[in-house]
């Protein structure tokens, strides 16, 4: 018999974990494409608020940091090394600010910059976490976490 | 911006500890727990392969 200091008795601080709900999936498509749009916007959709404004907060200073560090923004362009491709793939995962950026041309990157490395890495790592970010709300918007 | 090698190794680490403590756990408690777990993590292991790396000069 569990009494009140027994471990497995659910602490009345913690909050309540929500409950699995499923969404039809041209809505579940729709909320993973905004995630794209701006990162975390799936979940504040969803009514995640903290998270999604703590997702986007994160997501989008690295990739300003990137940016301020004089990182490269990989083009896709198919002419060139395919090896460049993989950037791409990982830069473009960020969505709508890659194709601001390149449009304002600041992804042009300084290899002479001692923080080039490091700013490349940020641009692909924020793009990375950002589709990371949209298969959370694919998987929330399923009923498969809450 | 014109960080320390140190200083973007931490910044970077706190950046994909606070997405991966969100995206990865489920409470409050949990994520924060999971959050500081990984950016020690990151910045330990970093710091030490870099001292090890120290020691190897090729």
């Amino acid at each position: 018999m569990l009494n009140e200091n027994s471990p497995n008795v659910p602490l009345e601080t913690e909050p309540a974990v929500r409950e699995l709900t499923r969404l039809n999936m041209g809505v579940t498509v729709a909320i993973c494409a905004s995630c794209f749009v701006i990162p975390g916007l799936g979940h504040i959709l969803m009514g995640r608020w903290i998270r999604g404004i703590l997702l986007a907060v994160a997501i989008s200073l690295m990739f300003l940091t990137g940016l301020s560090m004089q990182g490269e923004l990989y083009s896709g362009d198919l002419n060139q090394s395919y090896l460049r491709l993989f950037g791409f793939f990982a830069d473009a995962g960020i969505g709508l600010m890659y194709w601001l950026a390149e449009h304002a041309r600041l992804g042009a990157g300084n290899m002479s910059a001692r923080t080039y490395d490091y700013g490349t890495a940020y641009l692909w790592v924020c793009g990375l976490l950002n589709y990371l970010t949209a298969l959370d709300a694919f998987d929330i918007a399923r009923g498969r976490k809450p | 911006m014109n960080l320390s090698h140190f200083a973007a190794l931490s910044l970077f680490a706190l950046f994909v500890s606070v997405v991966f403590g969100l995206i990865t756990k489920n409470t409050p408690k949990e994520q924060f727990k999971y959050g500081v777990f990984v950016f020690f993590s990151f910045v330990c292991i970093a710091s030490i392969v870099g001292w090890l790396m120290y020691f190897f000069p090729w």
